[in-house]
């Protein structure tokens, strides 16, 4: 199908960069064979994790231009659904996981449509106030714990359980992961050579030309919008067996809505590789910084202080994030 | 049957009235011009057309159908396009992109909004500008874009909006060349407004002159050149001294 | 006995939102004059909780006089977040602007964890700390939110006329409707913007240093007020200055709900409504009523066009 040919469709890039995805690839694939630390590799699964995250976003704030803030609240409604089915009915993963995206992308439709009629500044913050409302309400609600939240019990299910993807070791969830990664990847590649892709890129550009070219701007939004939203859902169910241990704070909170976005603004929206880009600089950041400032005593804070810094310079600096720093370079080399 | 039909149309904002009861018809296959002073609602009358803005009261029908109301998506969609003369062009589509996103009305394929796409470009020469992005090329080639966007929506009828506003008489030829070819040769039949005398004057089958909101003056070129009304209207236009 | 309760809800919500309305005023102002909306807005506030509790307690002052020296700071802060960074983001796609003070609130939020760590700070002393003024029926508001409320409406009014009455104001408003047309009759835009931060962070310290009278300060308090404060200035509509007081005193409003509906129903004893858990609620009921009303009118109640 057309579908898969352009899924797979990666022509148009140069071929120093496919190089370097392939190389980059490989060493992902390779990383768990060579002697890592458990910090290594908790960083690489977070790295993968905002990866994917990133890219969900990139569709609906990157190519289509709409700062989404809100993107929280899916992750919570993946998580959650996936935790209360597996520890109330034992349900496998590869079921809930499916489920969760499922109520997610109908949650994304009903609040989508009033979403959109929104714009700009409004339209973020509309984002942001309903992800907190989301959030608050799981904090009091007892069916999922509530601010308690839930926890998964390894006990209960003697790991390696592929059924409901509890594992000991971190190097299974690793290669899950990747596979997620491979396909996600797969599918923003479609997204941006899709029909969709392009009206998303066009009403990013002019909403009123991009109507008189009969886009429905509307709808195509709330699609991508949904589209965001079943990246993030599913990644939210990965947490939740993951980390094994969930409350609303921790999954649905304006700071993980923010680093969302960020992921993909740093390495540059819009562009395909950008949010993996910032996943890849931001991610060990963040942790790095943690394990080396964070933990001084009496220097609380200054980790994030530097992180925050950093944000700062790169929004003032280069907007549009290192893949637009890296085209700026190259348009001077070749000039 | 008259392709477009625009019947009492008035737009009001506020308390300016912005067209104020236009009616007037255009049949399939002619090439209308559209003259009138700045301010005289010539656009105003496109975005109602087009619905972009919804009108305050009057009717438009395009192909014996009300279309009064939808909205521009819709209207699109049965095959009137547009276009605008001014792009805020932020984004990071290439000229081919864009001439595809306005074939992808038409197909979801890929391959065949590409094919189409680039079937355009050669028809109205920016095949070797169809790499570049729409920021970088110059002016007249950016107008030609924005007319090739719209037609590869495979439209009925097309809007033209000043396109040749900013060009040298040279590149005035040019695009007479082209508009002549979009019509003939593409079957489409095309309303366009127009400052430029050289270019209207010439193309059109029939003129109707607008002014201050009204409908002044319809006719052929030569009786729209020699109507008082309208030179009164465009007082100090240097064509209607001339030749009038 | 239900009269009064609603009586003390509504004069609650109304001192609460003349406060919040002053939270509000900067950061419409702000973007009134260049579009640009403030995340960090709440660590300002944060900021001058800080400022009024280290002057009452340091400087042993009366803590209701601490405003000026909470605005001096606020002044200074706000411009020069403008001059050292803000300007740079102004050129930038809307994404980077609102990633850009998001960053910046971390910095404050995090420096001030730094500085004084992460406990709850209020302040204990003072003129009128534990008194009351009574309203009749039976109604009766703590002097300090009274107080906080009044100087509030003051630095409200004083700010409106600032931007209404002054040549500077003026100015002001002429960068905030065409900043270029501006330009182009002499009036320097930067200056405008930096002037603008200036006054947005002054009058949110002023805010802070008022709130810290009743309201415990900690680092991560921004982000609550950060959320009021753009859910009222979008209520508001972006830009408009009686659109901000307005909005201010219906989320202050908005507050109160959950506590009347829990009067209510302890009033009534209905089961069902005790069980609801409303006061952990009481900010989602802003968020709710944005929603809402954003979806009825797109532009804010009195924003312009934006």
């Amino acid at each position: 199908m057309e579908a898969l040919r352009n899924a797979l469709d990666f022509s148009d890039f140069p071929h120093t960069d496919l190089l370097v995805a392939g190389i980059l690839a490989a060493l992902l694939v390779a990383f768990p064979l060579v002697p890592y630390s458990s910090f290594a590799m908790a960083t690489m699964i977070q790295f993968l994790m905002f990866s994917i995250y990133g890219m969900g976003w990139n569709t609906i704030g990157g190519y289509g231009g709409q700062v989404d803030l809100g993107k929280a609240q899916y992750v919570g409604i993946g998580a959650y659904t996936t935790a209360v089915m597996l520890t109330r009915w034992e349900v496998p993963f590869w079921v809930s996981m499916p489920v969760g995206m499922g109520l997610a992308v109908g949650w994304s439709f009903i609040i989508g449509y009033p979403l959109f009629k929104l714009k700009g500044h409004y339209f973020a913050i509309a984002t942001i106030a309903t992800s907190l409302v989301l959030k608050d309400l799981f904090e009091v609600w007892d069916f999922v714990g509530a601010a308690r939240g839930l926890h998964i019990s390894p006990v209960k299910y003697p790991p390696p359980d592929f059924l409901r993807l509890i594992f000991k070791e971190d190097v299974y969830y690793y290669y899950f992961l990747l596979a997620f990664f491979f396909l996600g990847i797969l599918v923003i590649n479609w997204f941006r050579h899709s029909r969709l892709g392009f009206q998303l890129r066009a009403i990013r550009d002019n909403e009123d030309v991009a109507r008189s070219l009969g886009i429905n701007v509307h709808w195509a939004k709330i699609k991508t919008y949904a589209l965001a939203t079943a990246f993030v859902s599913a990644v939210g169910s990965f947490h939740a067996v993951y980390i094994k241990n969930i409350e609303p704070e921790d999954t649905m909170s304006l700071d993980i809505s923010v680093l969302i976005a960020l992921m993909a603004m740093l390495g540059g929206a819009g562009s395909l590789w950008g949010p993996i880009i910032g996943a890849g600089i931001l991610i060990p950041l963040k942790s790095y910084l943690k394990e080396w400032l964070g933990a001084k005593a009496g220097l609380i804070g200054i980790d994030l202080i530097l992180y925050a810094v950093i944000i700062m310079l790169v929004s003032a600096v280069e907007p549009r994030g290192i893949w637009g720093l890296l085209d700026r370079l190259r348009k001077t080399r070749s000039r | 049957m008259a392709l477009l039909v625009v019947e009492n149309l008035t737009k009001d904002f506020g308390g300016l009235r912005a067209n104020d009861g236009i009616c007037f018809g255009v049949e399939e296959g002619e090439l209308v011009g559209l003259i009138g002073p700045n301010g005289a609602g010539k656009t105003t009358l496109f975005h109602c057309i087009s619905g972009h803005y919804p009108v305050t009261s009057g009717k438009i029908f395009f192909s014996g159908e009300d279309i009064t109301g939808l909205q521009a998506h819709e209207v699109a969609r049965r095959g009137l396009a547009r276009t605008f003369q001014v792009y805020a062009a932020v984004g990071d589509l290439t000229v081919q992109e864009y001439v595809m996103v306005g074939a992808f009305l038409r197909t979801r394929s890929r391959a065949r909004a590409k094919a189409r796409a680039q079937w355009i470009l050669g028809e109205m020469g920016l095949m070797d500008r169809a790499g570049r992005l729409l920021t970088e090329i110059p002016v007249p080639a950016q107008k030609l874009v924005t007319m090739a966007m719209a037609v590869a929506t495979e439209p009925r009828l097309l809007l033209l909006d000043e396109v040749a506003a900013g060009l040298n008489p040279q590149e005035v030829e040019e695009l007479k060349d082209t508009i002549r070819h979009v019509h003939k040769d593409l079957g489409i039949t095309v309303i366009l407004i127009e400052h430029v005398m050289a270019l209207v004057m010439d193309i059109s089958h029939r003129v109707i002159v607008l002014d201050a909101g009204k409908k002044i003056a319809e006719g052929l070129p030569a009786q729209i050149a020699a109507d008082p009304l309208v030179i009164k209207a465009y007082l100090g236009e240097r064509y209607a001294q001339t030749e009038g | 006995m239900a009269i009064e309760v609603l009586v003390a809800s509504l004069v609650a919500g109304l001192l609460i939102g003349m406060v919040l309305a002053l939270v509000a005023l900067g950061l419409t102002i702000i973007f009134g004059v260049m579009d640009i909306v403030n995340f960090a807005h709440g660590e300002f506030l944060m900021v001058g909780m800080y400022t009024g509790l280290l002057v009452a307690q340091g400087a042993g002052m009366e803590p209701l006089l601490s405003l000026p020296m909470a605005a001096l700071v606020g002044f200074v802060l706000g411009w020069l977040c403008y001059f050292l960074f803000v300007k740079f983001l102004l050129r930038g796609p809307m994404v980077a602007q609102l990633l850009g003070t998001f960053g910046l609130m971390l910095f404050l939020r995090n420096l001030a964890l730094l500085l004084f760590g992460s406990e709850d700070r209020a302040i204990h002393h003072g003129l009128l700390v534990g008194k009351s003024l009574s309203l009749g029926m039976g109604v009766s508001v703590p002097a300090t939110k009274l107080a906080a409320a009044v100087l509030a409406v003051s630095a409200f009014g004083a700010v409106w006329l600032l931007i209404n009455r002054t040549k500077v104001g003026k100015a002001l408003q002429a960068t905030a409707l065409n900043a270029q047309g501006a330009r182009y009759m002499g009036i320097p835009t930067d200056r405008m913007n930096g002037l603008a931060w200036g006054i947005g962070g002054a009058t949110v310290t002023i805010a802070g240093a008022l709130l810290v009278n009743f309201w415990a300060v900690n680092p991560y308090v921004g982000l609550l007020f950060t959320m009021l404060a753009f859910t009222i200035v979008a209520l508001g509509g972006f830009g408009s200055v009686p659109g901000a007081f307005l909005a201010g005193l219906v989320v202050g409003l908005i507050t109160e709900i959950p506590g009347l509906w829990d009067s209510i129903s302890l009033g009534l004893g209905w089961r069902w409504m005790m069980d609801v858990p409303m006061t952990s609620f009481k900010y989602t009921w802003v968020y709710l009523a944005y929603f809402v009303i954003m979806l009825a009118r797109p532009k804010g109640l009195f924003g312009w066009k934006r």
